[in-house]
């Protein structure tokens, strides 16, 4: 007995001496010349823009280029078109693009030719690009006319083509056309061509991408950005307590974290840096596409403007970011963030106001719904957000039923084309061009849209029209004030995403939506 | 006569895989497609209808299925909606060496311990150390594999910093995830072998071997110790199947690229070939692991190749 208790003993400590051995000789910290950031996807993990979703563009940025920028106010600034022009009122674009870039690999420097192949790719049937069925309906034909122009006529005016879909916040990623055509998309999307700073070492896939600085240009000398890590490595770590733990534990430079973790992260000597409005929690109210006899549900009680904007006055919105965002945003006036909507009142915290606009509408005891929702990132709060908005509609009689479930399933039921009856909470985003995002939410022709009239198709028809970019605005204004009026949803939140950086990163910050700028993080002193 | 059994065994298998595919098929789609997903906010009744066409999922249920199940058996299970196009199978196949390596590792390392501590556990019967060995069992049974994981990688990560926290690489990155996975099964095995060896611990053929003079070591773990194995024999098929589901869960927590992630993934993106090769894939898996079950249990209990 006392020898094989002994024995087992031994052993027990052999095992664990040897893992503490193998664990300790294996430890990957980050280090000073690589930047590991742990974002919670991939996504699909393919490497041409046409492959898979905009989620790729947190690491596809660092490999291609665009043709156009936009500042931190959301100007535009040039890209691999050094100028461009619009005119035909809208439906032609003429870029010019800047001579002399190199793709990695020796494949070249980019010409129009590249360009066009990149336009056509995104836009072609099999492409999965999210955007790719809204550009394959604007986009007619794309001209060439010498080797640095590039012509792009449309089937309908797009007055911000150059901020919007050819944006760096879209996906038009230029890549190689010799390249792609000669290796094929399988080998093009294992190892891409761009005329980015970074190439890709190695994909693991579902777990790693690392790049490095392209050797075949000296450092300090691509056209648009200067890098001051030699590496970037991302990890794939859906768990959002795991990204915490990769913080804390110095494994990770940079990874996005919930609203919660901000208070251990920070007490832990972790700076946060917040990409301010990205996002934007939403509860969108189902059945009031008025314009389309089809989707249009009369008997849903918010049928009625005073029911809707009811729900609005009914929630103490300010109170759900203060205890729920850890105070990271505003109160939302529309459901994304919107420049020329900033002068656009959000709806007050005024229960008895919802009170009386209830029993206006006929509804003096409340009425009973359901509210569903489900979780993402951004967006872990939404089931929160929804319990807390259903304890505050409970105080004015609305009864919500909360059904959790996941996006998939509530996205195919609401464009499913049929009058709906519930309601979902929803995490909005701005929209690169922010007339895109009303056509997403509020126009007959889409499909997502909850909310329609044929008023507000009258205006998006004059704002389509108009050609003068002050006059633009105001009209985006007028709809933006017209959607709060008719509380076209119940407009929470304009929350900013929240990112752990750790102590070897120095100046970092995302100005614009979708623009993560990793190839331009700073290394601390 | 085991050759009948294996014909057998064969023939359960294939109207098992084939089952499962009728079910995987339909419970895929009971919650909708991955057309809302691919198609961008502004889409347009026309662009649904020209995706669903393009994903062929304007044919009939009967009709999809039949073509799944055609192809299937050629090994082509489709391409992935998602990622790029990629055939799904082959997608399945990248990912499994990791989801087997981690299982291994668990299974190997938990059923060294679980052994260990089962016959320690039987030895001391009755004494502290038998009712702290139990303890572990019990809690092992009872603790979510998330919550643990967790855990894990707070304190030894990084209040300790002795190992990674996450991710995928050298052998320090397997003990936390495999510690993870293979805890309830360390419980189950420890709980077993305790059984067991008390049986045996109490059986005239031990007693014989004490009045024999054999050392009480040798005793223990070579006469009772080795009829002791035979039920853990049993339940290795079940033990296996416990560490493919309990990866979809471990993989996640400790970012690992296995097949568990690959199903979570797919799941959530409605990509129906990969959700379908996924859990075929993890079907064949389980259906082998109880036929390599079934063999070893006819070559190591010699009443059982009697039987035939």
């Amino acid at each position: 007995m006392t020898i094989s208790l002994t024995g087992g003993f031994r052993a027990a400590l052999f095992a664990s001496t040897m893992i503490g051995a193998v664990a300790t000789s294996s430890l990957a910290f980050a280090d000073g010349d690589t930047l590991t950031i742990a974002i919670p996807t991939f996504s699909d993990q393919t490497m041409v823009p046409w492959a898979g979703s905009g989620q790729r563009k947190t690491y596809l940025d660092l490999v291609y280029d665009y043709l156009v920028y936009l500042d931190a106010d959301g100007n535009t600034e040039p890209g691999l078109a050094e100028s461009w022009e619009m005119t035909n009122e809208g439906k032609t674009w003429t870029f010019h693009i800047r001579q002399g870039v190199p793709f990695s690999g020796g494949w070249g420097e980019v010409t129009a030719a590249d360009v066009k192949y990149s336009i056509e790719r995104l836009i072609a049937d099999d492409s999965r690009a999210g955007p790719a069925s809204t550009m394959r309906r604007v986009i007619d034909t794309v001209e060439t006319p010498d080797d640095y122009t590039v012509v792009v006529n449309l089937k309908a005016p797009d007055f911000l083509l150059d901020k919007g879909y050819f944006g760096e916040a879209q996906q038009l990623g230029i890549v190689s056309k010799a390249y792609v055509e000669k290796v094929g998309e399988v080998a093009a999307t294992a190892a891409p061509v761009g005329t980015g700073p970074y190439v890709v070492e190695k994909s693991v896939d579902g777990s790693e991408i690392d790049m490095a600085l392209r050797d075949d240009i000296e450092p300090g000398s691509h056209w648009r950005v200067n890098p001051e890590f030699a590496n970037v490595v991302f990890r794939a770590v859906p768990e959002e307590a795991t990204r915490v733990a990769m913080l804390r534990a110095g494994e990770a430079d940079i990874a996005p974290v919930g609203f919660d973790s901000i208070p251990g992260l920070k007490d832990a000597g972790i700076r946060i840096v917040s990409a301010e409005k990205t996002w934007s929690p939403v509860i969108r109210l189902g059945g009031v596409v008025q314009t389309d006899e089809k989707r249009y549900n009369p008997d849903v009680p918010w049928s009625d403007v005073r029911v809707r904007q009811a729900l609005n006055y009914a929630i103490d919105k300010q109170t759900i970011i203060d205890e729920l965002f850890q105070g990271e945003g505003v109160v939302a006036n529309g459901d994304t963030p919107v420049q020329a909507w900033n002068d656009v009142p959000p709806y007050p915290y005024d229960p008895d106001k919802a009170k009386e606009l209830l029993a206006e509408a006929g509804y003096p005891d409340g009425f009973n719904m359901t509210l569903k929702t489900f979780t993402t990132t951004p967006g872990a709060e939404l089931p929160l957000m929804a319990e807390a908005a259903a304890l505050y509609w409970a105080d004015v009689g609305i009864k919500a039923t909360i059904e959790p479930g996941d996006w998939p399933a509530i996205r195919s039921e609401w464009t499913s084309g049929e009058a709906l009856d519930f309601a979902f909470t929803h995490r909005g985003f701005p929209f690169p061009n922010p007339e895109n995002g009303v056509e997403a939410g509020f126009s007959n022709r889409s499909l997502f849209a909850s909310f329609t009239s044929e008023e507000l198709e009258g205006m998006l028809a004059a704002l389509a029209s108009e050609t003068d970019p002050k006059a633009r605005t105001e009209k985006l204004t007028g709809i933006g004030q017209y959607l709060r009026d008719q509380a076209a949803a119940v407009f929470m939140v304009l929350a900013n995403e929240p990112y752990g950086v750790g102590p070897h990163v120095g100046d970092w910050g995302i100005t614009t939506s979708y623009v993560y700028n990793f190839d331009q993080v700073g290394r601390a002193d | 006569m085991p050759a009948k059994l294996i014909l057998i065994r064969l023939v359960e298998a294939f109207f098992a895989l084939l089952l499962m595919s009728l079910v995987v098929f339909l419970l895929s789609r009971i919650t909708g497609d991955p057309v809302a997903l691919l198609l961008g906010d502004n889409a347009t009744e026309a662009d649904k209808v020209a995706m669903i066409r393009e994903l062929g999922l304007d044919q009939s249920l009967a009709a999809q299925y039949w073509h799944f199940l055609a192809n299937a058996l050629q090994g082509d299970f489709g391409r992935s909606v998602a990622a790029g196009r990629e055939p799904a199978l082959d997608l399945v196949l990248s990912r499994l060496p990791a989801s087997l390596s981690l299982a291994a590792v668990a299974l190997a390392s938990t059923m060294l311990v679980g052994i260990v501590l089962g016959v320690l556990a039987a030895v001391t019967h009755g004494t502290a150390a038998d009712v702290g060995i139990r303890l572990i069992a019990l809690i092992g049974q009872s603790v979510p594999s998330f919550w643990l994981g967790i855990v894990l990688i707070y304190l030894v990560a990084v209040q300790w910093g002795l190992l990674p926290t996450s991710g995928y690489g050298g052998p320090a990155h397997y003990v936390l995830p495999a510690a993870t996975l293979g805890l309830f099964t360390l419980a189950a095995i420890t709980r077993l072998v305790r059984a067991s060896m008390l049986d045996a611990l109490g059986s005239e053929y031990v007693k014989l071997a004490r009045i024999k003079g054999i050392s009480e070591a040798a005793v223990i773990w070579r006469h009772a110790l080795s009829n002791s194995l035979i039920p853990v024999v049993t339940f290795m098929g079940t033990f296996f199947a416990t560490m493919i589901t309990g990866a979809v869960v471990v993989e996640t927590v400790f970012a690992w690229p296995g097949i568990g992630r690959l199903a979570y993934e797919s799941i959530l993106s409605r990509d129906f070939p990969v959700i379908q090769a996924v859990v075929l894939v993890i079907t064949a898996l389980f259906i082998l692991a109880n036929l390599l079950v079934d063999f070893l249990y006819l070559a190591i209990d010699p009443r059982m190749r009697e039987k035939g």
